[in-house]
């Protein structure tokens, strides 16, 4: 083979994500399809940093969900291009239908997969079940159980997945490895980098207009020799990667395979764990055989194709091997577990019992004192061990029973009709004779200064009754609801990212149901909630619910930006704009589009009721609550946009939030009108009152990420925002002009 | 460089720091950036974990700093809960977060506070070592610096970093605010008030136990809902996300206009009763003075100022 002389290295510091970012740069991408999700989002942040200061030419597309990013993906990819994509948990599962498109096409491209829990109630941190999700989907899976192995890895990955023409997952713990910054090393020089990889393999494209190709025909019979290939192709990688983790650590020093033993071989006790948990199982493993209880740890660097010849012989003469899996399959046996007892029964291995644990579900840590000692110990004594360790129960390492005594009292009282209704009957809206009533939704953990409860406790002094809340994900739905406690005094639901509106159609549907069956007697309004975000990722569902003319009110609080996952660009946001993936620099002035207009789009819904409204103006807001209600008792949709400040993400005084609204209201960014079965009405004309501001007095107030299109620098943003802010001005004003328009 | 000895090794090889402080107070950055210094200038090695979750500012958080010398195998991951070292962002946490939990013996404790060393002991219930308490608050008002920079200047200073190693980080990190970062450095150094205890019995060494919510899949509601009656948060204490002292009220001023409670992120925070004004609610309130900015000027002056305003600092409220 050949001789390779070893590649520079150099210190690198930094977090997983970062890693994996540096190994892209390194690699050199032609593009990526990006969508925010915790914990994966730094990723692109980081390459879309790199973007703006003309440190990458990668094309960094921002889709409107999950399922837009991986498709942009695929289009990128039939084009030729190298791709790459960054996910997590439900982000994983939203992209599924494309996943398996991807791999029966035999597009490759790598998707950095920082693992996340999926479940409800929603849970950000470490979990495998979006990993587990993937493994039949025909991807190459590589696992990095550190943040050396996150870079080594992405590296490994696409050289692989080209030279077979498959996608391929590098899977590293979400927050345990994606945010631990540590001391690794890189390339020094990218170019050893490229090397190593080398020029895609030439592949059939779309863009080959000399040979054309029909991409993803029809297929009836013929879908299985595809599965065959599939299969080849698995094979083909398994075959190819000893010789590529060989040239790897010649290169590098960084020795890796497909499996990894650590400790004792000969060991009669051990435990298989993946990823994160496996480093902190080593430390241990070490202090047990200095002890003199011999121990071992088995941890796969490839799950894909899965390893099972290497596994059998890491565990060798194992008799008990724990094995300890961040995910469950239930009503059935584990995931590993089920493959690893394949793997021994077909090699003949009678002597081996499997011990499943299931761990570190929604992020619980995995400590080498706390629990990999117990765990090894559960190795070391079966089936010596608690009855307890034997139930179902016991299965689930790190659960709890909680407190049976446990009983606490009511310190809610349910909010009654009586004590809600203030606008009943009433013209005049009195501010003051308003704020008798109660809140809705109280005392929750938002930043200071937060505009969302602002706005919904305003907006909600003007319902009148019974309420029930559906929240799509966000920081609305984060700060108030953080188990075991609710902020909310009325009944709630938070349903997915994008599924308020079609969950709350659901919700109105069997209320109307019942109620008309005499099951229901009191009379509810239902308030679906979402960020701007949310109305990207579920744009559809929206005009979906207002195509319905489904009888609930649905809100949007916009404050220009994913900012619940870190402050990411939101086609709400002003051309310009600051965001932490569309940064300002020499390659990318900010966000490249105009704000989007929701109001506008759902107008072609022909719904009953739309409207924009502001706390800078609160008897506008209350006017507008009263006529929604008073819209979904009369069985049709509602939707109002309420523009919300966001001191952390502007990164303004919390103080000021009502006097930057203001501006904003005055500058005609966020005009105040509704439109009521078609007819438009300004209902506050700043003109009028010679209130109207330039946008720049707005944006100059609007915080860092807005302040720099008030500088003489972005003169051509802040006409180009001016212009387009005016054209929908006038606009506005002729249709209010004008019933017919 | 080769001189430079880790102030404490527990039995893996680790010096351990925990920075506890609330969402904003740049507690991050300052573990970032020793870990920088402690890698770059000192070859060592070590890890820095932030806890893990959606943090909203003037939420807890608390960042993990661990060192070694480079060699030494570098594995575990998250945050680390045998501190060494622990340094307080906000004095009011250490009752909140007991963060005496897993506190070593003879450690080195730093606190963000106007009490006294033995003042600190009580409330932490500090088993032995050195306590250094600092008005960091009012350090960095005065040296238009922030927060977190009196702060890893002492926590630089306990470690025995060098200081010009320090100063050159410091400057390599924030050249615009050089001058204001230096002078903040120095004044916690020179400030800091520190006093060492012996393990005279006074309070045992506290274990570090994970705290579980009382419901476990015995007696949680199907699916992990909420009884809103019995689970709300209105008895919770919000007060801990202030970050500079509530706003104070003087009901003779007041002309109950409602325009507070109209703009109020929490409206729970402003006492209504009968059509009046009567109060904050420090249970509430987080002190982002939306209240104070709209409150109008009356005959007897604004009913809702800003304590921050008149010159009061951290140790005020």
């Amino acid at each position: 083979m050949r001789v390779l002389e070893k590649a520079t290295q150099k210190m690198f510091l930094g977090n997983g994500n970062d890693a994996a970012a540096q190994a892209v740069m390194h690699i050199g991408f032609d593009g990526e399809g990006y969508y925010p999700i915790t914990p994966s989002s730094e990723v692109g942040e980081i390459l879309s940093k790199a973007v703006a200061e003309g440190k990458s030419d990668i094309s960094f597309v921002v889709g409107t969900s999950e399922l837009a990013a991986i498709g942009i993906c695929t289009g990128m990819a039939l084009a030729g291009g190298r791709v790459l994509d960054v996910t997590s948990a439900q982000g994983l599962l939203l992209k599924v239908e494309e996943m398996t498109s991807i791999s029966g096409l035999g597009l490759p491209m790598v998707l950095n997969l920082s693992c996340r829990e999926v479940n409800a109630p929603l849970n950000i941190k470490n979990g495998h079940s979006d990993l587990a999700a993937t493994l039949g989907f025909g991807w190459l899976i590589f696992m990095a159980p550190n943040v050396q192995a996150v870079y080594d890895m992405n590296i490994l990955a696409i050289k692989v997945a080209e030279a077979v023409g498959l996608p391929a997952i590098v899977a590293y713990d979400g927050f345990h490895t994606s945010h631990a910054n540590r001391r690794i090393e890189i390339f020094a020089d990218p170019t050893d980098v490229t090397k190593f990889v080398g020029d895609k393999p030439a592949r059939r494209n779309i863009l080959d207009v000399e040979q054309p190709t029909t991409f993803g025909p029809y297929m009836n019979d013929d879908v299985i020799n595809t599965k065959v290939n599939l299969e080849r192709k698995m094979v083909k990688a398994y075959e190819m990667l000893p010789a590529l983790f060989e040239e790897f650590a010649a290169l590098t020093g960084r020795n890796y395979n497909f499996v990894e033993t650590y400790g004792d071989a000969n060991a009669e006790s051990g435990m298989f764990v993946l990823n994160s948990a496996a480093e902190a199982a080593k430390i241990v493993a070490d202090e047990l055989i200095a002890k003199g209880s011999p121990v071992k740890v088995v941890v796969p660097y490839v799950l894909r194709p899965f390893p099972a010849k290497e596994i059998v012989d890491a565990i060798g003469p194992t008799k008990r091997l724990v094995v300890a899996e961040r995910v469950s399959q239930y009503g059935a046996a584990n995931y590993m577990e089920n493959e690893i007892g394949n793997a021994l029964h077909k090699a003949g291995n009678c002597h081996t019992e499997l011990i499943s644990r299931v761990y570190g579900i929604g992020g619980l840590n995995f400590r080498p004192d706390e629990d990999a000692y117990p765990l090894f110990e559960l190795a070391l004594n079966w089936p010596n061990v608690d009855a307890a360790a034997k139930t179902l129960e016991g299965r689930f390492w790190g659960a709890w029973p909680g407190k049976m005594d446990y009983n606490p009292p009511a310190t809610l009282k349910r909010l009654t009709t009586e004590e809600t209704t203030w606008n009943a009957g009433k013209d005049k809206i009195d501010l003051k004779e308003l704020s008798n009533m109660p809140t809705r939704i109280d005392k929750q953990s938002a930043c200071p200064g937060c505009g969302i409860f602002a706005n919904l406790n305003l907006f909600m002094r003007g319902i009148d009754g019974n309420v029930v809340f559906l929240f799509n994900t966000g920081c609305g739905m984060v700060v108030t609801t953080g188990f075991p406690q609710t902020s909310f005094k009325v009944p709630y639901a938070h349903n997915l990212f994008h599924n308020a509106s079609s969950t709350a159609t659901g919700v109105v549907e069997m209320y109307h149901r019942f109620r008309a069956k005499g099951l229901i007697k009191e009379e509810i309004t239902f308030i679906a909630v979402s960020g701007d975000g949310g109305d990207d990722i579920g744009m559809d569902q929206l005009i979906g619910a207002a195509l319905r003319n489904d009888p609930f009110i649905f809100l949007e609080y916009d404050n220009k930006g994913y900012m619940n996952t870190g402050g990411q660009l939101c086609y709400t946001g002003i051309l310009g704009q600051r965001n932490s993936n569309a940064y300002v620099g020499p390659g990318q002035r900010g966000k490249q589009t105009q704000h989007k207009d929701i109001v506008e789009i759902l107008h072609g819904t022909n719904a009953p009721y739309l409207f924009q409204a502001a706390e800078s103006n609160p008897r506008d807001m209350i006017a507008k609550a009263r006529k929604a209600q008073a819209t979904v008792r009369n069985g049709g949709f509602a939707f109002g946009k309420l523009f919300s400040a966001c001191p952390l993400n502007w990164g303004t005084d919390p103080a000021k939030g009502n006097e930057i609204i203001d501006k904003v209201v005055k500058s005609c960014i966020h005009p105040l009108y509704e439109i009521e079965n078609g007819i438009t009405t300004l209902t506050y004309n700043p003109e009028k009152v010679n209130a109207k501001v330039p946008v720049t007095d707005a944006l100059g107030a609007m915080g860092s990420m807005f302040a720099h299109l008030a500088s003489p620098k972005f003169a051509d943003e802040a006409a180009a925002i001016q212009a387009e802010v005016d054209a929908r001005w006038d606009r506005l004003k002729a249709r209010a002009a004008n019933p017919v328009l | 460089m080769s001189t430079y000895q880790l102030p404490y090794q527990d039995g893996r090889g680790f010096t351990n720091c925990l920075l506890s402080a609330i969402g904003g107070d740049g507690a991050n950055m300052a573990a970032k950036l020793l870990f920088k210094l402690a890698a770059e200038e000192l070859n060592l090695d070590g890890a820095y974990d932030a806890k893990y979750g959606s943090e909203k500012k003037g939420t807890p958080t608390d960042v993990s700093l661990r060192l070694c010398t480079f060699g030494n195998p570098v594995r575990e991951s998250g945050p680390n809960n045998r501190p060494h070292i622990l340094c307080v962002f906000r004095e009011n946490l250490i009752g909140s977060l007991n963060l005496n939990r897993g506190l070593q013996a003879n450690a080195t404790v730093i606190v963000n506070s106007c009490k006294t060393p033995e003042a600190i002991r009580d409330l932490l219930q500090l088993h032995s070592g050195t306590i250094h308490v600092l008005d960091a608050a009012k350090i960095a008002l005065e040296t238009h610096s922030r927060l977190n920079m009196p702060m890893m200047a002492m926590l630089a200073h306990v470690l025995q970093f060098p200081e010009t190693a320090v100063l050159k980080k410091i400057k390599e990190t924030w050249p615009k605010a050089l001058d204001a970062n230096v002078a903040a450095y120095q004044a916690a150094v020179s400030e800091s008030v520190s006093m060492t205890f012996a393990a005279d019995g006074k309070y045992p060494l506290v274990e570090p136990i994970e705290v579980h919510s009382p419901l476990g899949y015995d007696n949680m509601l199907d699916g992990g809902c909420i009884d809103s009656l019995t689970h709300s948060t209105i008895g919770r204490n919000n007060g801990y996300a202030r970050s500079n002292p509530a706003p104070t009220f003087d009901r003779e001023a007041c002309i109950d206009c409602a325009k507070c409670l109209t703009v109020c992120a929490d409206p729970g925070a402003i006492v209504w009763k009968e059509n009046k004004m009567a109060g904050i609610d420090l249970n509430y309130c987080k002190a982002c003075m939306r209240c104070e900015a709209v409150c109008p000027e009356t005959k007897k002056g604004k009913a809702l100022k800003d304590p921050a305003k008149e010159g009061a600092t951290s140790c005020a409220y």
